[in-house]
């Protein structure tokens, strides 16, 4: 008896051994390396390099405001949101311990209370209250609300333009001592706990990483393109909701987030959840979850991309399109909702559960 | 004596008299497990997190009368629930006790059927059966008082029901388990092992297609004889060590919570008498009390109730033995529709995954709004929801009253929802199936009655 239970001990090492020899095996630890060391490090270093100038560049135009600081505020703008886009979908661990997603990109953004706030002089950033008020939109609004002349004219003669000038920069100011901490982190302490949780519970890395790209895929459907273009409103177009309303930019930082969160998804050249479906699917499956997600993302990407700047305009003029994008997009969240989560078991919550 | 003899004394000697320790021994595991389940629940803040923080709660059908209690009336109850574990544990007012225990567990149970599990419903159906047993004539408190006379002996009856209750979850769930899925496709344990890779040793094993299969057979042949095996006194101390391994195992590949702990207790009911015995006396030992008491020679059962005992078991049974059965009055796949589904020991069987939106429509059609869901249920809530019909249709009646002569404001835009419609699109998972429209825009989900008639405005399953 303890012959055969050793043979069929053997047997099972030897099986799983030949197995490691055949293809790389997946787990969730080496997933975890790489989307920390080869995606969301690497991400959150370009954009915090990026926060960094965007400051530098604010000081520079309040001090001297011209065209041409003006330009090379706004040029920065443009990349720092553009490298956002590709951060967003990890808000979880450091990002949200300091509020990064709500801070950074909370739009339509609020004028009247960024008005406001000005003409008072006195405000408190940080209070959910000024959500709408500050990060990336309220830069939009102050850089892109007029004109060239009329924007410098704010910053210059008029009667608030100190004060203006102090908000502009304690914008900056509270998106760059916000983010530094984030990263510290992630280069820090926070990229072992990251790894070390490779579970498949609530808490898990996983299970966060899953949940934010999912809802990231449905922000990109709903607040970027399906409410601007009426999707929640019966069909009438609201332009004013879209992001970046004032640059009109939006196509530009929904195409940056698409490509986002395929990397957040693929991995990039790493491991990702893409290796992960794959290695949980039967080797004898004709197609792959794994690529039609991926050709999925192609065909929002593609969809995306036939999109003018601004999209403010494009909902009105070309609506059937961005109605396809919508589609698309509600396709990709239906194969990452049900087929994906279902299919890696990543839990939501900590209630017992026997399957029914 | 024969075979068909033997078979036949042992099925229909119910009044014959064994010994009392056995329901004693039942008793005190019973009232222990309740109260470390209801601690548990407690410090895990599920009353919060299940009860007090939904704004909306999915009755069953049927019981939708049923009051909702407050926070704190709700904790207070839940604090009876502990007392009441307690006094089942001591045999301490031991029939007022397991009456209130069954009530309250039933009665949480009955708030939301979200938290629907097939062994809740089990706790349910245990405690209501020890309301009816002398399960503290022995060794209890109430003895110890003289509350209720000291019996040596109960009649057989009394434990032949718990081992009954017993082999129906068993068996039910053993031919619940006959189908393609688990059976051909060794679904869902292939996803769900999956999920245990990181184990050391043996985590690279559980990705393996043949160990799905394994499981899934291994575990309907073990769900469909075990009880057999237990009844054997041959082979039932063994067949204990496989109950004991089996529900280990599940525990710690799933996230099953107090199940395998609640069924390595149940089986113990078929373990020996003497086993029982020994128990009560190692407990009887730390008290360092002899049994002093003399013994009463009237049974518990009065003679003339004889019929009326003969009458209740019955009904319990046949509702036991039928009951599970219903789905087959139902035309369409059993997990697609869940007609059924629930109180029929299905346990284990499905990974089931949707992506449902909502829609509020006004009835002329001037505005249509999407719902966000996380606004009005919880994220389990949603996710149930997400698959089960009769959730649907209750989550579209609440958000139909929700709606109704209320003004959404877009900007400067406004719109006022007088008669509101409630249509969603929803996309299902099974199985590991690709994902396929479970739900159809069209449908006015609000006008569609919440009743036990068949679902056919759910769409077509696709295999």
């Amino acid at each position: 008896m303890k012959k055969i239970t050793l043979l069929i001990f053997a047997g099972i090492f030897i099986l799983t051994a030949c197995k490691k020899d055949e293809e790389p095996e997946f787990d969730r630890e080496a997933m975890l390396t790489n989307m920390a060391s080869g995606v969301i490090i690497p991400a959150y270093q370009a954009e915090n390099g990026a926060v960094i100038l965007l400051h530098t560049k604010a000081i520079d135009f309040t001090t001297n405001p011209t065209t041409t600081t003006l330009a090379d505020l706004r040029a920065q703008y443009v990349s720092t949101n553009l490298l956002y886009q590709r951060c967003s979908m990890y808000n979880f661990g450091p990002s949200l311990d300091y509020g990064i997603k709500a801070a950074f990109n909370t739009f339509p953004t609020d004028t009247t209370k960024i008005e406001s706030n000005i003409s008072l002089g006195s405000y408190t950033l940080g209070t959910t209250t000024h959500a709408t008020a500050i990060g990336f939109p309220a830069l939009d609004y102050l850089l892109y609300f007029g004109t060239d002349a009329e924007i410098i004219l704010k910053f210059t003669t008029d009667s608030e333009a100190t004060n203006r000038k102090i908000y502009l920069t304690d914008l900056t100011s509270k998106m760059k001592t916000e983010f530094q901490p984030v990263l510290n982190q992630w280069t820090g302490s926070y990229q072992t706990t990251f790894i070390a949780a490779n579970g498949n519970d609530v808490a898990s890395s996983c299970s966060y990483l899953l949940n934010e790209f999912v809802k990231d895929c449905e922000l990109l459907k709903n607040a970027r393109i399906g409410i601007p273009s009426g999707q929640q409103t019966g069909g009438l177009t609201m332009p004013e909701y879209v992001e970046a309303y004032f640059s009109g930019l939006s196509k530009s930082f929904a195409l940056e987030q698409i490509t986002g969160l395929k990397t957040a998804f693929t991995g990039g050249p790493g491991i990702g959840f893409d290796d992960y479906i794959r290695d949980v699917e039967s080797d004898d499956v004709t197609l792959s979850l794994a690529d039609n997600i991926i050709s999925q993302f192609d065909v929002c990407t593609q969809k995306i991309t036939v999109l003018n700047n601004p999209l403010s305009n494009d909902i009105t003029t070309n609506f059937a399109a961005a109605n396809a994008a919508y589609l698309e997009i509600k396709k990709l969240l239906v194969y990452c909702k049900t087929d994906m989560t279902s299919m890696l078991g990543i839990l939501i919550t900590y209630q017992d559960n026997d399957g029914d | 004596m024969t075979a068909i003899s033997k078979i036949k004394s042992s099925l229909f000697d119910w009044h014959r008299e064994i010994p009392a320790s056995t329901l004693a021994f039942y008793r005190i595991g019973f009232g222990a497990l309740m109260l470390f389940s209801t601690i548990r629940f407690l410090a895990n803040g599920w009353v919060h997190d299940f009860y007090i923080a939904p704004k909306f709660h999915f009755s069953y059908f049927g019981f939708d009368w049923i009051p909702f209690p407050n926070a704190t009336v709700l904790y207070f109850i839940f604090a009876m629930m502990v007392l009441s574990t307690i006094g089942i544990l001591l045999g301490f007012f031991y029939r007022i006790s397991a009456v209130a225990f069954f009530v309250i567990f039933t009665y949480v149970e009955l708030l939301d059927k979200t938290t629907y599990l097939n062994h809740y419903y089990f706790v349910s159906l245990i405690a209501l059966l020890m309301i009816f047993l002398p399960a503290n004539r022995f060794f209890s408190l109430d003895t110890y008082f003289g509350f209720t006379p000291h019996q040596k002996t109960v009649p057989k009856w009394t434990v032949g029901i718990l081992k009954f209750q017993i082999a129906i979850v068993y068996i039910f769930a053993g031919i619940a388990k006959l189908e393609s899925d688990w059976l051909l496709n060794a679904q869902p344990l292939k996803y769900w092992l999956h999920t245990a890779h990181h184990f050391p040793l043996f985590g690279e094993l559980l990705k393996e297609d043949w160990v799905a299969y394994f499981f899934s057979w291994f575990g309907c042949v073990y769900d469909l004889l075990i009880v057999f095996f237990l009844l054997t006194i041959k082979t039932r101390n063994f067949a204990y060590f496989v109950v004991i391994i089996f529900h280990l195992t599940t525990w710690m590949l799933f996230p099953i919570g107090v199940f395998p702990w609640v069924m390595i207790f149940a089986t113990t009911i078929f373990l020996s008498e003497n086993l029982h015995n020994k128990v009560i006396d190692f407990l009887r030992g730390l008290f360092k009390k002899e049994n002093q008491f003399n013994d009463t020679s009237i049974s518990f059962v009065k003679p003339n109730s004889k019929k009326l005992i003969h009458f209740l078991l019955g009904v319990f049974i046949l509702f036991q033995l039928t009951f599970p059965f219903r789905y087959l009055l139902y035309s369409g796949n059993l997990f697609w529709t869940e007609q059924g589904y629930r109180f029929s020991w299905r346990v284990m069987l499905m990974e089931k995954t949707g992506y449902a939106e909502f829609y509020i429509r006004d009835s002329e059609r001037l505005a249509e709004h999407k719902i966000n869901n996380t606004d009005h249920l919880t994220r389990l809530q949603e996710k149930m929801m997400s698959t089960q019909p009769d959730m649907m249709l209750q989550y579209a009646a609440y958000l139909q009253k929700e709606y109704k002569d209320t003004t959404i404001f877009f900007g400067t835009n406004e719109f006022t929802f007088k008669n509101p419609e409630v249509h969603a699109e929803i996309y299902v998972t099974l199985n590991g199936r690709p994902s396929q429209l479970y739900v159809d825009k069209k449908h006015n989900l609000a006008a569609i009655k919440n009743d036990l008639s068949n679902r056919n405005w759910l769409e077509e399953f696709k295999e």
